[in-house]
């Protein structure tokens, strides 16, 4: 028996995969001309790289459309991960989280 | 006690997930956590080596910028193959596989390029601690890219036989799923190692 969870359905639109697309190769061409422009390189690429990866997540990945059991799950790790780069990052190299 | 599934159904698990999806979840969570640890490692030692190369010395932004560029277009192509299945269109999904398979096959080769460049230039595993962990690092990425393009390569072998369809469209997606996972922590590794 098939339930309607099981029924696989096309999640996004072309037009969004292709547009999801330009905005990651937009971003990451920018990334790089950071690299030779004379500004701070953490405040601009971190945020440009947490955004690029949120955009995979949610529409190539599907977590905007999927079920929200996956996102959770997906969102422990993530939380785990994190705390372990920021717990590891505070013992071993307190300077980096110093935002003075 | 056994049941017994008939061919091309799946058990409706408790969760009304396919359990399958559920695992390749599963998965990508401890890999963030598998990823997260090999880059903390590369951030909290990326400035004590005693002794060059030195990251800023010796990597190429520009070839590794390229080299990003052609897994966002495999994403791009993957979604595309995952969307055709859905659709029922199996010469597509046919198609786009390929794409993404060549794809990653061409990260792969500029990795290698990369690789042997900075190993002629005296960066190895052993000269310092930055390439100890730089190599552990994108070694492992690359690796997970190399498994992908395997995976790639049997649900391939699946979709010419004729066994995969729009019912059973979600062996496209899980490989999907973990497709574009590795495109995501490659954005992350690209601008942890090669551009901060």
């Amino acid at each position: 028996m098939e339930t309607e969870n099981q029924v696989e359905r096309p999640h996004g639109t072309q037009r969004v995969y292709i547009g999801v697309f330009t905005v990651l190769a937009v971003l990451t061409a920018l990334e790089v001309a950071v690299t030779y422009l004379p500004v701070p390189r953490i405040p601009v690429l971190v945020p440009l790289a947490l955004t690029k990866a949120t955009l995979v997540a949610l529409f190539y990945m599907h977590l905007k459309y999927d079920r929200r059991v996956f996102s959770a799950i997906f969102a422990m790790g993530l939380l785990v991960g994190i705390g372990l780069i920021l717990a590891l990052i505070a013992i071993f190299a307190p300077p980096l989280l110093d935002m003075k | 006690m056994n049941q017994e599934v008939a061919p091309g159904t799946v058990e409706v698990p408790s969760m009304g997930v396919d359990n399958r999806k559920l695992g390749v979840w599963t998965l990508l969570g401890s890999e963030v956590m598998f990823f997260a640890s090999l880059i903390v490692t590369y951030i909290v030692m990326r400035g004590r080596s005693v002794s060059g190369p030195l990251p800023h010395e010796i990597l190429d932004v520009p070839l590794t910028g390229l080299n990003t560029f052609v897994l966002i277009c495999s994403s791009l192509t993957m979604v595309t193959a995952v969307a055709a299945i859905q659709r029922g269109d199996q010469r597509g999904l046919r198609r786009w596989l390929i794409a993404t398979a060549l794809l990653g096959l061409a990260f792969l080769g500029g990795q290698a390029t990369e690789f042997t460049m900075l190993i002629r230039h005296g960066l190895s595993l052993s000269s310092n601690v930055f390439g100890a962990t730089f190599f552990t690092l994108t070694g492992f990425h690359g690796a997970h890219v190399f498994a992908g393009v395997i995976w790639i390569s049997f649900v391939l072998a699946r979709a010419f036989s004729g066994a995969v369809t729009k019912e059973n469209a979600v062996v496209v997606d899980m490989l999907g799923l973990y497709w574009h996972f590795v495109d995501l922590v490659w954005i992350i590794i690209f601008t942890v190692v090669y551009l901060i």
